[in-house]
């Protein structure tokens, strides 16, 4: 295949692809509400999460086994801080009967103090308190969150330098982070299907593709001149999935406004997204949209018009970006073994998602993250390769 | 190969078959051997699925012949279709057009591709959609129009390029009787003063009589007659071009004999 370059025809079919597009309304209107809408969804969501979470107390159970001072210490602390900690009630219950709850899945979040805690501490500097809390709650899990730092804060007082061991926390993004990766994910696979199969099959249907074949200018070119006015779609819909999350963001700053300057904090470093990475979201979902127009060109070659491209596109998208997001949302897409992280891997869309991750919480590496970026960019090439060939076959025209 | 110089369009057993799943193949065109001169109005006739657009699709580079060749201003088109395209027109036969672009947009577009400048596009695009009877709806999207109006800014969009060779699938079909007066009489003159090929298809046998000097009639995707009407007539010893063309493709009622 020829490698084209940018003349004065190229140029003058880009303009009219582009003039085309613009004067599709709802199409334009689309690629502006779906992130915009996406965004506010999340803002009204979260904000009902940050009153179930920030306002709202919970039931939580306490055993305490240790009989030192510390256990003591720290059951006292947390009794006389219930209001802040929104704790209502605080229930002491035996060990047998904390287990039979968990046993019941009746329980939301139970404290259990270990035996010789205080004396792990004192001769160790190291002991384990277990919080065992219903996730399915988002504010059991807040309240879990809060008793965690609480914890820490009073133990570190009591005794300098000691080390409270806990359960290992998942290298994963914040929430708000999380968040964005899955929107950007799902919004940016679907997004470009309109736009690729009107601009193919459509253009087959309508039979407006055998006029244009017949120009002065190869397939290859005319190929190219479509996708540089996708990638103008996709460049309304970057900058509107940046008034998303800047939008987003200002309603969890507005809706925290009223609560503890230390919760204030907390809810915003959880539930936001940094303003600050969002060209990196952003370059992420270039990656994606360009994965999803080559996945969407080959459709739409092949499908004999825009209503099955639509479809077949639809599912081709939907199925494995539901998989990804539904898998990310319970921890990292790589804890799964076997078969299944390998067909997780060859799909596109894991790899912006373990990109985003991995940067977002800082766990990112070189290799890792040029592994990422090479395949969504390989993935790209290969499948607008066999988009070209499909193309420029006889059978376009058909 | 030595090409004659008024000769600008010339199959020699040009065959185009498709494959249709692994056992089943049609025969699209079965040698077919023509000749067109520059400045010719040519009429393809046959019913439907005779062979017409695949014979054009083919002088145009769309399909690939299976077998045989096909020259058009001189070239193969297996190899020369960058020359060949910057000299030709083609109107499909199935409504092809923009139609969130403007009449006028889609004359501009068009021409755009073959490097006319726009001043002179402009100037182009005034004439034709005065000629056509669309001047004052050029500012409008086209998606509004009927039928007959699309196929109207689809004709002017075809010459708007000026070219050597005419490809008019069906032009007049869904045409008002008074628009496609005015469509054939600007083929007329196209013709005739400017001296374009045109080769057309065309099911209305009263515009193949008043329009072309030659006709070749196809079925089942061989060329089974070719000559001008009036010839074809007498040979097949018929009252006009209709008895003649159904004579041919049914069998019956022709007395002159069977292909030329």
């Amino acid at each position: 295949m020829k490698r084209p370059k940018l003349d004065a025809k190229t140029l003058w079919m880009i303009r009219k692809e582009v003039r085309e597009v613009f004067r599709s309304r709802w199409l334009i209107l689309g690629f502006i509400i779906s992130p915009m809408f996406a965004w506010m969804f999340q803002g009204a969501f979260l904000s009902f999460i940050v009153g179930q979470t920030s306002e709202e107390p919970e039931r939580v159970y306490i055993t305490i086994e240790d009989n030192g001072t510390l256990g003591r210490q720290l059951y006292e602390e947390i009794y006389a801080n219930r209001s802040i900690l929104l704790i209502d009630p605080l229930v002491n219950i035996t060990l047998e009967e904390g287990q039979q709850l968990v046993a019941d899945k009746t329980i939301s979040v139970w404290i259990l103090i270990p035996e010789n805690f205080t004396q792990e501490l004192n001769t160790t500097a190291h002991s384990t308190l277990q919080i065992v809390v219903n996730t399915a709650s988002f504010r059991a899990t807040a309240a879990a969150s809060r008793i965690d730092a609480f914890t820490k804060l009073v133990i570190n007082i009591v005794v300098r330098e000691v080390q409270v061991d806990w359960y290992t926390i998942s290298p994963e993004a914040n929430y708000g982070h999380q968040l964005a990766i899955f929107l950007v994910m799902l919004t940016s696979v679907i997004a470009p299907a309109p736009y690729i199969s009107k601009s193919f099959a459509g253009e087959r249907e309508a039979k407006t593709l055998e006029a244009l074949l017949v120009v002065p200018m190869s397939r290859v070119k005319i190929l190219g001149s479509k996708l540089v006015a996708g990638l103008a779609l996709t460049a309304i819909y970057s900058v509107f999935t940046a008034v998303g999350i800047l939008t987003y963001n200002l309603s969890i700053i507005l809706r925290v406004g009223n609560l503890a300057p230390e919760l204030q904090q907390a809810n915003i470093n959880l539930y936001t997204v940094n303003a600050y990475t969002i060209p990196l979201i952003m370059f992420c979902q270039f990656l994606l949209l360009l994965c999803a127009i080559g996945i969407g060109v080959v459709i739409s070659c092949l499908a004999k018009d825009r209503a099955t491209a639509e479809s077949v596109n639809s599912m081709v998208m939907l199925v494995p970006t539901f998989v990804i997001g539904i898998l990310g949302f319970t921890g990292s897409i790589l804890q799964y073994g076997g078969v299944l992280q390998w067909i997780i891997l060859a799909i596109p869309f894991s790899h912006a998602v373990l990109f985003l991750n991995a940067v977002l919480a800082g766990t990112g590496t070189l290799m890792g993250l040029s592994i990422n970026i090479g395949y969504m960019i390989g993935f790209t090439v290969v499948f607008l390769f066999i988009g070209a060939k499909l193309f420029e076959r006889e059978a376009i025209i058909s | 190969m030595a090409f004659e110089e008024e000769v600008v369009i010339k199959t020699d057993g040009l065959t185009k078959i498709f494959e249709k799943g692994k056992k089943r193949q049609v025969i699209a065109l079965n040698r077919v051997d023509l000749e067109i001169r520059r400045g010719e109005v040519f009429g393809l006739l046959g019913t439907n699925g005779a062979g017409k657009t695949t014979l054009i699709r083919v002088l145009v580079g769309l399909l690939t012949p299976t077998e045989g060749s096909a020259y058009v201003l001189g070239k193969d088109v297996t190899e020369g279709i960058d020359y060949i395209r910057d000299r030709v027109s083609l109107l499909p036969q199935e409504a092809g057009i923009y139609d969130r672009l403007t009449a006028r947009e889609n004359l501009i577009y068009y021409g755009g591709f073959y490097g006319i400048p726009e001043d002179e596009l402009n100037k182009r695009a005034d004439h034709l959609l005065e000629i056509v009877g669309l001047k004052d709806k050029e500012h409008y999207q086209v998606k509004g129009f009927s039928g007959g109006m699309k196929r109207k800014v689809l004709v002017a969009r075809a010459l708007v390029i000026e070219p050597e060779i005419i490809f008019l699938d069906e032009p007049t079909t869904g045409v008002d009787t008074l628009g496609a007066r005015v469509v054939r009489n600007l083929l007329k003159k196209l013709s005739s003063e400017q001296r374009r090929t045109i080769i057309l298809t065309t099911h209305d046998l009263n515009e193949v009589s008043e329009l072309c000097d030659r006709v070749g009639i196809l079925n089942d995707g061989k060329l089974i007659a070719t000559g001008k009407p009036s010839q074809l007539e007498e040979k097949f010893r018929a009252a006009n071009l209709e008895e003649v063309f159904t004579g041919l493709v049914t069998g019956e009622g022709v007395y002159g004999g069977s292909t030329p």
